[in-house]
């Protein structure tokens, strides 16, 4: 009886062991390989400085790395990793490296890690004085040690880094003084150093959804615009506005849409907001709201108080996802991805008239296997889709047919 | 070598826990094809199946309040998928499913990194978002409750399934 039952044990545990250790090789599997190479990377962000040198910031095996590209991601320089040891990265959905390059060449750089068991998170930040050759130690965005996470940055005009981030400082004070908390509080700070320091964390609102990316642009010198998913009366998680009255100063909150989305739960899937020279809001979001459910698109001409009819973007049955929208002087650009049960398709539509009319979209990547959010960057000549692909690598490919 | 110094440390996990619990049951793999095993697995009886994650708030709140329900209806298969897209995830879950009391329910784990594609097999429309609880009767009608569910209304649903049996 006792040897059976040891056997069952042994039996059982190498069963089980085997299947665990197969877990472990494969649940990261949404990378190709685990190296800190941008091979491996499950998450790219691009920017280009202004003497058209494209820098990405990447996730891959635990680490952060910056490299540049002088042939628009053909090749790129020998990669400077950020990170000193493998950290407990923020692998959730909307998460990534952010990276912002200033007109002198310096780069600010920001991202997220999960430093408990808790999963609460931490937003550490880093600087290069010296085009990318170095980064100062990573620092916390803030010494406030609850949970914080989805950091943006934006560049204004002068120089100042503006970062943006979902912080849940405040339900250590809800819950001593017996109020529920739902969500986490958006706050801001802003450095004026090149990301070299923040000045002091503030909050912008309470109440916002906290797992979402945020979507952050300049709407004029001094005056950042972010998108976010709010919780409104009822639980409703539908998107909001902020505009910022000077770089220290939040606005009011102006709902962009009435998608209805009453729901208790992380949606994992935040919007995208741009501002175009001429001053309109783009944006795009996705919800599953009793109005509406999908992916949607609506501009604003007048600093978010009134916004169009929400445009339904991409084929219901393909399960579209992701967008990201980039104006530019000419025109404005919408990527998407959809998916027909086997691969997955980048979709992009293209507006020459600030959002009014939209050309039919068409297919511009695609891949088999998964795939990072497709992103679109712009070097003030041409627009690129930067895409990161676990089949295909990494792929920065201009978007033609641009007037 | 990764693999192995993995697999040693679940064998060696699991010696633990099997020697001290008896057969627990372990975290399962959530692949691609599951999810109709899933369904095959528990046809003609009524399901609760809730996908969740470690780093959802709202899954924290929710999971333990499930843990009571399950012990208070062993009429109801329960089933739970933690679909969390971070990775390295197994030990967590399993403590997380611990703390709320469903050990012994049936546990699974994504383990695809191409999520699109486990999604679209659940429900194309599914985009991701936790929690979410699917509810399977007898005759495979399935009701789709997004975020956080009503016990309530969970209760409601079970006593109509088990009313009809």
């Amino acid at each position: 009886m006792v040897r059976i039952g040891l056997l069952g044990i042994v039996a059982l545990a190498l069963l089980q062991g085997a299947a665990l250790g197969q877990m472990h090789s494969q649940h990261a599997s949404e990378a190709a390989c685990e190296q800190p190479t941008l091979r491996c990377a499950t998450k790219a962000t691009p920017a280009f400085g202004l003497d058209g040198t494209l820098w990405l910031a990447w996730m891959a095996g635990g680490q952060v790395s910056v490299a540049s590209s002088q042939d628009a991601g053909r090749s790129f320089s020998t990669p400077v990793q950020i990170t000193t040891k493998r950290l407990n990265l923020d692998w959730g959905p909307d998460a990534r490296p952010k990276i912002v390059v200033d007109r002198k060449g310096g780069i600010a750089l920001a991202f997220s890690i999960f430093r408990d068991e808790a999963f609460n998170g931490q937003v550490l930040y880093t600087r290069s004085a010296d085009g990318g050759k170095s980064f100062a130690e990573l620092k916390p965005i803030t010494a406030n040690n609850e949970s914080q996470r989805f950091e943006a940055l934006a560049l204004d005009q002068d120089g100042t880094v503006f970062a943006a981030w979902l912080d849940k400082r405040n339900r250590v004070l809800a819950k001593e003084a017996g109020q529920k908390y739902e969500g986490a509080g958006l706050f801001f700070a802003s450095s004026n150093d090149g990301g070299t320091s923040y000045g002091k964390a503030r909050l912008a609102r309470e109440g916002t959804c906290e797992c979402c990316r945020l979507g952050l642009a300049f709407a004029a010198p001094g005056r950042p615009a972010v998108i976010f998913r709010n919780i409104f009366e009822g639980g409703v998680r539908d998107h909001a506005v902020m505009t910022f009255t000077d770089i220290a100063t939040p606005g009011e909150i102006r709902r962009v849409s009435n998608d209805d989305w009453q729901i208790n739960a992380c949606p994992h899937h935040g919007p995208s907001l741009t501002v175009a020279p001429s001053g309109t809001y783009h944006v795009a979001w996705y919800t599953n709201g009793k109005a509406r459910k999908g992916l949607f698109y609506a501009h604003s001409r007048d600093e978010g108080r009134t916004f169009s009819e929400p445009m339904a973007l991409g084929r219901p049955g393909r399960n579209p996802t992701r967008p990201f929208v980039l104006a530019g002087q000419a025109s404005t650009i919408m990527v998407w991805k959809e998916f027909d049960g086997e691969k997955t398709s980048v979709q992009m539509t293209i507006s020459r008239d600030d959002g009014e009319t939209w050309l039919p979209p068409k297919t511009i990547s695609s891949t088999t296997d998964t795939s990072d959010h497709p992103l679109l960057i712009s070097n003030g000549r041409q627009t690129y889709l930067s895409w990161m692909t676990k089949a295909d690598g990494y792929r920065l490919t201009v978007i033609e047919d641009q007037p | 070598m990764r693999r192995r110094s993995a697999g040693l440390l679940g064998l060696g996990i699991l010696i633990v826990s099997a020697a001290g619990l008896g057969a627990q049951p372990a975290l399962k793999p959530f692949e691609r094809g599951t999810w109709q095993s899933v369904l095959r697995g528990h046809a003609g009886r009524p399901t609760l199946v809730h996908f969740w994650g470690v780093t959802c708030g709202p899954c924290k709140v929710e999971l333990p309040q499930l843990g009571q329900f399950a012990k208070d209806h062993p009429g109801i298969d329960v089933v739970t998928i933690s679909a969390d897209l971070v990775p390295n995830l197994p030990a967590a879950t399993q403590s997380m499913l611990d703390k709320a009391g469903l050990s012994s329910t049936e546990n699974f784990i994504f383990n695809d990194g191409f999520v699109e594609r486990l999604r679209f097999e659940i429900d194309p429309a599914w985009q991701g978002d936790i929690p979410r609880t699917m509810l399977i009767s007898r005759d495979g009608t399935i009701t789709t409750i997004e975020g956080s569910a009503e016990m309530g209304d969970l209760e409601k649903w079970t006593a109509q399934q088990l009313s009809t049996h």
